[in-house]
């Protein structure tokens, strides 16, 4: 009889827990509202299945337990009542599915006015690459990277040479601009997370996979790496900046181009080339 | 079960439902050793099927252009190229093979001994035919420079997937003639007709194995012509 | 062949399933059963103490075997599992746990547990021991292939430990072996600890088709007279289906195993695009990352049901016998088994949804692992239903079947969430998943087998286990695992991600250290309350209350054998003839709470059976 106590007291522990947690979701900065909705959803609807079933077992625990001659029901099959549970819970199964696929087409359909923002994934660390004025980035492959060219843009491409290339941790985006991440990594898999933005994918060697989504609340944010990626894996953060309109635009404009990149290279070279001829 | 009470057994679905549901076995008449080889060799399509479809992931995503097969596969007859002509040789020499085995197993189950050891033998030389044919071919590429991580006529996918596949399979020939050859003996030898009992397993000997070889040998050769026009023909 | 089996020869085809029954029959021999189609299996019967206990033939025997060797990895499995909270929970306590051997934990206690404990434990302990038992057969049906089976998994488990002694150690890729970082330097262990692993799997699945092959067809084609598939044991069905799974399913892991171990070998590239590491372009190109996912993920979701499918079947099992009522609804559960067995196959890809696949896969994937939630569903309602106007015995084996069911049901719910594509976003490579699989796969099945331990050790060794003991190890798992992974889950809604050896000062989990340190202490304490199990164990086999024969009064056939424990063969001169079903408890007007299925319907005539 007492295992029936236990039992009840793991479920009012369980959900008492649920109710006092400290911990719980970060405050979100992003248009994916729509996901937490869905998990509360999805938390009451389970919630409230997991706690019905653990009564009713805990019913029968405390009602059943073992009597010498107890009367026991012997009734091997209720078709009537298998025929309602199965429709009960394929409804509730809809009620769960369909708010999720409508949710998971919004995240799969990213708005046409976004910005793209490339994000390069390496072990372990990131660096980014954003369309300069005309707005495309140019195409770029691993085999091309260098000292001179960190993303591996291709340089016959005149949409890479505007682009602007961030080889520092930190990246700024602008609040209530939607931004696609277009996801390339160098070396192995990697995903670029931010909790606070409730979205995620991986960033794949060979193919560019992105995501969308829509910061709104400025501030500071930790970039964590969620797909494991070798021994460094835990260190790679990085940061994300929410700005305003103005913050970020005086940002971008310090931000230095592919073409003044080799510009400078250039100069450098042609330095290091007439010192050596002087030396000469 | 005798054949007589096999003969009185529904047919079609009902026949099916009916032996589905009834006790002591699912298929019935179906000896143990045989029900066993038809599920090995679900399984073991399944191991093909995702080396076939890798392959074809693999050709599907490949970054450098894929090898004109018709150029690589050919050979020279004189100074003329032949485009699959060794392969037409192996495909046939192999689905010849299948054919002899498959009347090994009908002189098996009409007790004809000696034809049955014969035409054992007979699969069993096909199939080291195919296999040196095989190794032929790959000694050819290998000359032309084809290795499992490169290969000059194109994308390295190629010789990997090439040589994976064509060995795994090669593999799975050269266990059927090392079998062929032990059943070959046995039979000459007449363990079958006295049922005598076999070296790994305490069950007697019985023309039944023959057939079982056999589903192995009509499997291996099924899955080459799924191989030949996967590699070859596309 | 005996006489009896000749003395009746009535054409097949008046065998309807009526007659056969033999309740509701002809009149004139209502125990009518029809006569053997098998003649009898010849036996090797061992003489030497190598061919009794070592090289042997007997599937009670490799049973033991198996399961023995599989918790001796699990053993293994436990104390990685430790070494990893220890850092989780007090980082910089332990000096020797470094980035690199906490990834060699992680890896390897995930690939253990997975694959070299639970489903060796489950399909090669409980699958070799019960199954000729279960459906009357004298032992498997190929009992060499048998024995061979079981000598490729000591030989896989023993690569798999070697890996601990190769230079670079084991591989730390995590048990998912994801490339291109399982087999470049920056993972711990690429050099020879991947290549054991890949070896080892791949012997793993050879041995594993070998006995599973044995599982396959002495279900199939050896059951006893008058042993209908409608009339097996649910854990026969679990069993059966877990295995058909898996000789479906491994196929897919030996091929992603070969094609790794040539990527890493030979430098090919199947899964290795064009690579800058460190600097410096690696000579591979043109393959690809996503392609191994598919074939793991193909393997590996079929695998998560090959663990649960025999724990629910055995479950269902020690439910009815212990609250003495038939199963409730036996054909929707065997449906439901087959069923979700089925579908297994058409969700793999809802462990890739953030994978950088085409997303558009993931409405299918969504929706498929949604439907299984429906049979699965079905399955728990017919358990508590079970329980349900029945004569509950509240002993240690019925208290794991209601913890199963507790952590069941908390981990089933959990994996709607995961299965939902939006949902999983924010969720997945969270400790949300870590916390997830564990209490489904992890925790439950192991209630399982513990119940299953406590239930068939007198079956085994003759002995009862110590009821007290049973009670007080019961609880500390219980309450002991619910408490690590019930707080996990809100680990995960914070947003701590899976595999980060230390969280530094990131103000996620910063909040949540005391929530760590509490987690930790749990899996100490739920890993040494193991000790009480094995202590019962080791005691009872000499100083256990000697069982004497079907001491839980069951009615299925492992517990009618001449002599208990079994002996090889089984059965003595006849094997058993079955007439009903396993799960006739209290049937109005019987005697007996109990009906065993080789009772003759004339030996019960008052009894109002309703089905068999």
């Amino acid at each position: 009889m007492h295992a029936g106590f236990i039992f009840l007291a793991v479920i009012v522990g369980s959900v008492l827990f649920h109710i006092f947690t400290p911990w719980w979701w970060t405050d979100i900065a992003s248009n994916w509202g729509a996901m937490d909705d869905t998990i509360n959803l999805t938390f009451w609807i389970g919630g409230g299945v997991f706690i019905l079933v653990c009564l009713f077992m805990v019913y029968c625990v405390f009602k059943f337990s073992y009597k010498e001659g107890r009367k026991v029901e012997y009734k091997p099959e209720d078709h009537k009542l298998e025929k309602i549970l199965t429709i009960a819970t394929t409804i509730g199964i809809i009620a769960l599915l369909a708010p999720g696929l409508i949710v998971y087409k919004n995240y799969i359909d990213t708005p046409k006015n976004a910005l793209h923002v490339e994000v390069n994934a390496w072990q372990w660390g990131w660096q980014y690459r954003l369309p300069g004025e005309d707005g495309i980035l140019g195409t770029a492959q691993v085999a091309k990277i260098s000292d001179d060219n960190p993303f591996g843009i291709n340089l016959d491409d005149p949409n890479g040479k505007d682009d602007i290339l961030i080889q520092s941790d930190e990246l700024h985006l602008k609040t209530d601009k939607p931004v696609k991440i277009l996801l390339r990594s160098l070396d192995v898999l990697h995903n670029f997370y931010v909790p606070q933005f409730r979205a995620k994918m991986d960033a794949i060697p060979g193919i560019i996979s992105y995501y969308w989504f829509e910061p709104n609340k400025v501030g500071e944010y930790e970039v964590l790496c969620a797909e494991y990626c070798g021994v460094g894996h835990y260190g790679m953060r990085a940061i994300v900046i929410v700005d305003s309109e103005e913050n970020y635009e005086n940002w971008i404009n310090e931000q230095e181009t592919f073409s003044s990149l080799i510009a400078k290279q250039d100069n450098n070279k042609l330095k290091t080339t007439r010192i050596a001829k002087n030396n000469n | 079960m005798s054949d007589h009470t096999l003969d009185k057994l529904p047919g079609g679905y009902k026949g099916m439902a009916a032996d589905m549901s009834s006790d002591q076995t699912a298929f019935k008449g179906v000896q143990w050793g045989k029900t066993m080889m038809w599920i090995f060799l679900l399984s073991d399509t399944f191991i093909f099927s995702c080396f076939l479809i890798s392959y074809m992931k693999g050709r599907a995503s490949t970054v450098v252009d894929w090898p004109n097969t018709s150029e690589v596969f050919s050979l020279h007859v004189g100074d003329v190229p032949v485009p699959l002509l060794l392969i037409a040789i192996m495909t046939f020499v192999l689905i010849t093979s299948s054919g002899t085995m498959a009347l090994a197993v009908k002189y098996g189950y009409e007790r004809n001994r000696k034809m049955c050891a014969w035409l054992i033998l007979a699969t069993a030389i096909g199939g080291l035919t195919f296999v040196g044919m095989q190794a032929f071919e790959w000694s050819k590429l290998i000359h032309e420079g084809v290795r499992p991580w490169e290969n000059p006529f194109g994308a390295k996918q190629f010789g990997s997937f090439f040589f994976m596949i064509t060995g795994f399979h090669g593999t799975h020939v050269s266990i059927g003639v090392i079998f062929l050859f032990i059943f070959a003996r046995k039979t000459f030898r007449g363990d079958f007709d006295t049922g005598k009992r076999g070296f790994f397993t305490t069950m007697k000997s019985d023309y039944v194995a023959i057939e079982i070889l056999g589903l192995y040998w009509h499997f291996v050769d099924l899955v080459w012509v799924f191989i030949f026009a996967f590699f070859y023909l596309w | 062949m005996p006489d009896e089996y000749n003395q009746k020869n009535t054409p097949l085809e008046a065998q309807s399933s009526e007659t056969m029954s033999g309740s509701s029959g002809s009149t004139t021999d209502i125990d009518y059963v029809r006569p053997a189609e098998v003649p009898e299996q010849d036996l090797y019967h061992g003489h030497s103490f190598i061919t009794k206990w070592v090289f042997c033939q007997d599937a009670k025997v490799i049973g033991i075997q198996y399961f023995l060797t599989a918790v001796f990895t699990g053993i293994v499995g436990l104390i990685l599992s430790w070494l990893m909270r220890l850092q989780l929970g007090f980082p910089e306590l332990v000096p020797f746990i470094t980035a690199e051997h906490y990834y060699q934990f992680v890896t390897m206690h995930g690939m253990i547990m997975i694959v070299y404990f639970l489903t060796a434990l489950f399909l090669g302990g409980f699958g070799n021991y019960l199954v000729p038992l279960m459906v009357g057969a004298r032992d498997m049906v190929f009992p060499y292939v048998n024995m061979v089976s079981f000598w490729m998994f000591f030989i896989a488990v023993c690569v798999l430990m070697a890996s601990f002694f190769v230079p670079g150690g084991p591989t730390g890729a995590g048990w998912t072996l994801y490339p291109p970082q399982a087999i470049l330097p920056g993972s711990p262990g690429s050099g020879i600890g991947i290549i054991l692993m890949l070896v080892s799997l791949s012997l793993f699945v050879i041995g594993f088709t070998m006995g599973g092959l044995n599982y396959l067809i002495t279900i199939l084609q050896a059951r006893t007279r008058g042993m209908t598939l409608m009339r097996m044991p649910l854990t026969i069905w679990g069993i059966f289906t877990a295995t058909a799974l898996a000789m479906l399913a491994f196929p897919a892991l030996l091929v992603s195993c070969i094609m790794m171990t040539l990527d890493k070998v030979l430098e090919t590239s199947f899964f290795m695009p064009a690579i800058i590491q460190a600097g410096e372009v690696l000579d591979y190109g043109g393959g690809s990352p996503v392609l191994f996912q598919h074939l793991f993920w193909f393997f590996g979701h079929p695998e998560v049901y090959i663990v649960a499918l025999p724990a629910f079947g055995i479950v269902s099992d020690l439910i009815s016998v212990h609250a003495r009522k038939n199963i409730f609804g036996y054909r929707m559960m065997v449906w439901a088994i087959v069923g979700i067995g089925a579908l297994s196959f058409f969700v793999w890809a809802h462990h890739m949804y953030v994978s950088g696949m085409n997303p558009w896969f993931g409405f299918f994937f969504a929706t498929t692992t949604l439907i299984i939630a429906v049979p699965t569903a079905l399955k728990v309602y017919n358990w508590i239903i079970t329980l349900f106007k029945a004569n509950i015995r509240m002993n240690t084996v019925m208290l794991f079947c209601l913890g199963f069911i507790v952590t069941f049901v908390n981990g089933g719910i959990t994996g709607i969430f995961l299965g939902n594509v939006a949902v999983d976003i924010p969720l997945s490579d969270t400790y949300f998943v870590i916390a997830h699989f564990h209490m489904v796969m992890g925790i439950a099945p192991l209630m399982v087998i513990m119940g299953a331990v406590y239930h068939w050790f007198p079956l085994v060794t003759g002995r009862m286990l110590n009821e007290r003991l049973g009670k007080w190890h019961f609880w500390f798992t219980f309450l002991g695992a619910y408490s690590i992974y019930f707080p996990m889950h809100y680990l995960g809604f914070i947003g701590v991600p899976r595999r980060y050896f230390e969280m530094y000062d990131s103000p996620y989990v910063t909040s949540a250290t005391g929530l760590n340190e509490f987690i930790t202490v749990a899996a100490l304490i739920v890993g040494i309350s193991q000790f009480i199990f094995i202590y019962n164990i080791i005691t009872s086999l000499k100083m256990g209350k000697p069982a004497g024969k079907n001491p839980w009064k069951a009615n299925s056939l492992e517990w009618l054998t001449h002599e208990v424990p079994p002996t090889h063969g089984n059965w003595g001169e006849n094997l058993p003839v079955v007439h009903r079903w396993p799960y006739d408890f209290n049937v109005p007007g019987a005697k007996e709470d109990y009906i065993t299925q080789t009772t003759a319907p004339s030996e019960v005539l008052g009894a109002e059976v309703e089905k068999t």
